[in-house]
C-alpha cells in the first residue's frame, strides 16, 4: 500500500531521450493505466518505477521514499512481464514461491501462502508443473501468482495481457480487476490496447514520444480529450474530426462547415467569428433514426450513406455529409441501407471537441479557462488582434 | 501408406553407405578389438607373419587390475580418475566463472572473450611446449613470485614424485561406495528442508545403508592383490591439469556465455525483483537453467580427458610414469612391447569407461526427446 509519485523524470539512453519529464501523482489503491503507442517510452516508465532502469533525471517516490537510489529489491514492487518471464526450470510452486525463499520465510509459510494464491487463480492443480506444461493463460496466472505473494506495495503490469489471444485476453482482464479490487494494491498497468485503458484503469494516463498527453478517468479522456492524438487514440472507431469556422448566426455561436450550421450549446469567450477550428465528434455521438428525436433539429443535416457494417448489436456506418466530410457514426441495432442512399443524422454537439487546427490542442471550454486565465497563449492574443483587424477593415 | 514405405526404402538407401562404413570401420574394429584382447597375441612371434594367437578370455583384464607386473596401468587409471574430475571442476568452474564475469558486460567484453577463446585454437602439442617451458623448475610459472619480491617457488610440477590421497587398490570397491554413499547423504542433508520424505527415501537411508555394508563387510573385493598397492594423486599430473584447464576454460566460458545471453534479460529483472541478488540469480536461475550446457561440457570434457594423449606426451613424453595416462600405456604397450592383446584390453577399458559418461547420457536425451 503506497502511493507513487514521479516528478519530472527524464530517462535519456545516451544522447537519446525518450521520457521528456514526467509528473504524475498516484494515489494510494489506485489502477493507474499508462497506454500510448508502441515505443512512446510507457515500459521504460514502468522499469524506471520498478529499478530496472536508472532515471536519468527528476525523482520517483514511492510511499514517503524517493527511490531513485534504491535497489529493485529493496523497492516492494511487484512486476508482470509480457512474456511472463517465469523461471522455466522451477515448478509453479518454486516460481510463485521464490520471491519468499529469497526472503529467508520459513518453508511451512511459503507453503501456505503460495497455496492460498493458487487457489484464488485456481491454480492448484498445477503446482508440480513446470512453466513448459501450461498453457499462456495458465502460465500469464502463475505469473500474477508471483506478485501476489509477496504483497508488494506496487504492482507492475508491462502489456501482461498482449500474448493472449482475443476471448482469454477479455477474461483474463476482468480477473485482473477483480484482483485489484480484492487485494487494493496500487498498481501501474501498461498497455498499447486502449480498450484495456479504458476497461481496467481508475484512471488513464495517455503518452505520445515520451510525453503525457492526458491524464483523466475514462470518460473524462473518452468525452473531454486534451487534444487530436487523444481524441483518435482513444475510442474504437477513432472520434470523427472535421474541419470548420467558428461563426454566429441567428445570434448563437456555432460552427460552419461548407454548407451546414451547427451552434454550439452555450457561448464560449475564447472563440471568436471566423476563427478556424478543428470539431470532434464521437461515432456514438451521431444519431440517426429513432434516436434523432432527442437531438434538436439545428444539430441535424443530411448524409450519403457510403457503407455500412454490422457488429452484432450495433453497426457502423460510413457517411459523408456536405459531399465531403466523411464520418464513421455508431449507432445502436442492425441498421442496413443501400450504399448511396441518403438518411437524416443528428450530432450530440453538446457533446463535439473544438481543437485548434496548428496545436491540434482542445480549445478548452469556458468553466475550465477560467481556472487558468494564464492559458492563452500569446500567440492566439496576437491570432485574435489580427482577426478583429481584418473585421474592422 | 505405399507413400511412406516408399519414402523409407529411399531413406534406408540413402543412408546404407554410411551403416555399411560405420558397421565395418566403427563397430567392426570395435568387435575386432575386443575379440584380440582376449586371446594371447603378443610377446616374441606377435609380428611373425602368421603369429600364433590363441583364446585366453578374460586373463588380459584380470592381470591388469589385480597383475603385480601391470601396477603401472593401475596408476594411470587413477591418473585418468583425478584428471578427469580436476578438469572438469577447473574448466567447467573457471570457464563458469568468466562466463559470469564477461555476461555483466564489462568493457571490452568481446576483445575478453576472444583472448579467453583463444587457446581453444592451439594444438595440444604447441601448448604442452609451451606450459613445458612455463612449468620448468626455474621457469616461467615458478619465478612469477620474485617479480612481486618474493622467493621464487621450488614446486616440481612435472617431475614432483609426491603423491597425495593415497589409497589401497585392494579397497577400491568399498571407498568408491563410500564415496557413493557420502555423496547420497550430503544431496539428502541439502535436500531435507525442502521436501523432507522424499530426501530421507530417495537419498539418506540408501546412503546409510550402503556405507553400513562397506563398514561391516569391509572390502567386498577377493584378497586378489599379494601385497597392498597404494594409489594416489600424483602432484606431477597437476602441471598437466593446468595446462588442460587453461585450454579448455575458455570454451567451457564460451558454451556458458552464449547460455546466459540466450537467458531473457526479463528472468534476470524479475529475478531481481523478487529479491535475488546477482549470486542467487546466477545459483539458483541462470546455472540450473544451462544444466544442458554443463552436461554437455562434462561429456565434452570427460571424452577428452579419457582420451589425452598428446598433450602428455608433449609435456612429460611418453615414459614418465609420474604422469601416465591408460592411452598412452595402450600406445607403448601395443606399439613398443607388441603386446597386442594386452593393449586392445586397455583400449577396451578405456572405452567401457567413456560409455558410462556417455551411456547415462544418450538414456536421458532420448527419454527427453520421447516426452515431448
Ligand atoms: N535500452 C535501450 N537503449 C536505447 N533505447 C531504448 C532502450 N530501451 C528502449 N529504448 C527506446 O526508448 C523508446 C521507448 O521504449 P519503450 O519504453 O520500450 O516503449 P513502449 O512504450 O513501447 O513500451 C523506444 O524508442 C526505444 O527504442
Ligand atoms: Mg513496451
Amino acid at each position: 500500500m503506497a502511493k507513487v509519485e514521479l516528478k519530472s523524470v527524464v530517462k535519456r539512453f545516451g544522447d537519446v531521450r525518450v521520457v521528456h519529464g514526467i509528473d504524475l501523482e498516484i494515489a494510494d489503491n489506485e489502477f493507474i493505466v499508462l497506454v500510448g503507442p508502441s515505443g512512446c517510452g510507457k515500459s521504460t516508465i514502468l522499469r524506471m518505477v520498478a529499478g530496472l532502469e536508472s532515471i536519468s533525471d527528476g525523482e520517483i517516490y514511492i510511499g514517503d521514499r524517493c527511490v531513485n537510489e534504491v535497489d529493485p529489491k529493496s523497492r516492494n514492487v511487484a512486476m508482470v512481464f509480457q512474456n511472463y518471464a517465469l523461471y522455466p526450470h522451477m515448478t509453479v510452486h518454486d516460481n510463485m514461491g521464490f520471491s519468499l525463499d529469497m526472503a529467508k520465510r520459513p518453508q511451512k509459510e511459503i507453503n501456505e501462502k503460495v497455496r492460498k494464491a493458487a487457489s484464488m487463480l485456481e491454480l492448484e492443480p498445477y503446482l508440480d508443473r513446470k512453466p513448459e506444461a501450461l498453457s499462456g493463460g495458465q502460465r500469464q496466472r502463475v505469473a500474477m501468482g508471483r506478485a501476489i505473494v509477496r504483497q508488494p506495495d506496487v504492482f507492475l503490469f508491462d502489456e501482461p495481457l498482449s500474448n493472449l489471444d482475443a476471448q482469454l485476453r477479455t477474461q483474463m482482464r476482468m480477473e485482473l480487476k477483480k484482483l485489484h479490487m480484492k487485494f487494493s494494491t496500487t498498481t501501474i498497468y501498461v498497455t498499447h490496447d486502449q480498450i484495456e485503458a479504458m476497461t481496467l484503469a481508475d484512471r488513464i494516463v495517455i503518452l505520445k514520444d515520451g510525453l503525457i498527453q492526458q491524464v483523466g478517468t475514462p470518460v473524462e479522456v473518452y468525452e473531454k480529450p486534451a487534444n487530436v492524438f487523444v481524441a483518435q487514440f482513444i475510442g474504437n472507431p477513432p472520434m470523427n474530426i472535421l474541419e470548420g469556422t467558428v461563426a454566429r448566426d441567428q445570434g448563437r455561436l456555432g460552427v460552419r462547415t461548407k454548407r451546414s450550421f451547427f451552434p454550439l450549446q452555450e457561448d464560449r469567450k475564447n472563440l471568436w467569428e471566423g476563427q478556424k477550428v478543428l470539431f470532434g465528434l464521437r461515432p456514438d455521438a451521431i444519431k440517426i433514426g429513432d434516436s434523432l428525436n432527442r437531438i434538436p433539429p439545428e444539430w441535424r443535416c443530411t448524409a450519403q450513406v457510403e457503407l455500412t457494417e454490422i457488429l452484432g448489436g450495433q453497426s457502423l456506418l460510413d457517411l459523408v455529409v456536405d459531399d465531403e466530410i466523411s464520418l464513421i457514426a455508431e449507432v445502436e441495432g442492425r441498421v442496413q441501407m443501400q450504399a448511396g442512399s441518403s438518411v437524416e443524422v443528428g450530432f450530440c454537439f453538446d457533446r463535439v471537441v473544438l481543437f485548434d487546427p496548428e496545436t491540434e490542442e482542445a480549445l478548452s471550454s469556458v468553466a475550465q479557462l477560467e481556472g487558468t486565465a494564464e492559458g492563452t497563449t500569446p500567440e492566439r492574443d496576437i491570432a485574435h488582434k489580427k482577426e478583429i483587424e481584418v473585421h474592422t477593415n | 501408406m505405399r507413400e511412406v514405405s516408399r519414402d523409407r526404402i529411399k531413406a534406408f538407401l540413402t543412408l546404407l553407405p554410411s551403416i555399411v562404413l560405420i558397421g565395418i570401420f566403427v563397430y567392426g574394429f570395435i568387435g575386432n578389438t575386443i575379440w584380440i584382447s582376449l586371446t594371447d597375441w603378443g610377446g616374441v612371434g606377435a609380428l611373425a607373419e602368421d603369429p600364433q594367437i590363441s583364446y585366453i578370455g578374460f586373463q588380459n583384464y584380470v592381470d591388469l587390475f589385480t597383475g603385480f607386473l601391470e601396477g603401472r596401468f593401475r596408476q594411470d587409471l587413477v591418473n585418468a580418475v583425478y584428471y578427469s574430475v580436476l578438469l572438469l571442476a577447473g574448466a567447467v568452474g573457471l570457464g563458469m566463472f568468466i562466463a559470469i564475469l564477461l555476461d555483466r558486460k564489462p568493457m571490452g567484453e568481446d576483445f575478453l572473450r576472444t583472448i579467453f577463446l583463444y587457446p581453444m585454437s592451439l594444438s595440444f602439442i604447441v601448448s604442452g611446449t609451451i606450459w613445458r617451458w612455463l612449468l620448468a623448475p626455474q621457469g616461467g610459472v615458478n619465478i612469477l613470485p620474485t617479480y612481486a619480491g618474493m622467493e621464487p617457488l621450488s614446486f616440481q610440477w612435472l617431475a614432483s614424485k609426491e603423491s597425495v590421497l593415497l589409497f589401497n587398490w585392494q579397497n577400491l570397491l568399498g571407498i568408491i561406495l563410500y564415496i557413493a554413499a557420502f555423496i547420497l547423504i550430503i544431496v539428502g542433508l541439502l535436500g531435507l528442508k525442502r521436501d523432507p520424505n522424499r530426501a530421507m527415501k530417495r537419498w539418506i537411508l540408501p546412503g546409510v545403508i550402503i556405507g553400513a555394508i562397506v563398514w561391516l563387510f569391509g572390502d567386498l573385493l577377493p584378497q586378489a592383490m599379494i601385497m597392498e598397492e597404494m594409489h594416489g594423486l600424483n602432484l606431477a599430473t597437476l602441471g598437466i591439469i593446468l595446462a588442460t584447464v587453461w585450454q579448455y576454460s575458455g570454451y567451457t566460458m564460451a558454451l556458458y556465455l552464449a547460455g546466459f545471453n540466450g537467458i531473457s534479460q526479463d528472468l534476470r529483472h524479475a529475478a531481481m525483483l523478487d529479491g535475488a541478488s546477482e549470486w542467487d540469480y546466477y545459483r539458483r536461475i541462470a546455472i540450473p537453467m544451462l544444466k544442458p550446457i554443463t552436461i554437455s561440457a562434462v561429456i565434452i570434457l570427460s571424452h577428452i580427458s579419457l582420451k589425452m594423449f598428446d598433450l602428455i606426451f608433449a609435456m612429460t613424453g611418453p615414459d614418465n610414469a609420474e604422469t601416465g595416462h591408460p592411452a598412452l600405456n595402450m600406445y607403448l604397450t601395443t606399439f613398443r612391447a607388441n603386446d597386442f592383446a594386452k593393449g586392445a584390453a586397455i583400449a577396451i577399458v578405456l572405452f567401457m569407461v567413456a560409455a558410462m559418461f556417455i551411456i547415462p547420457y544418450l538414456i536421458s536425451s532420448y527419454r527427453q526427446q520421447k516426452g515431448e
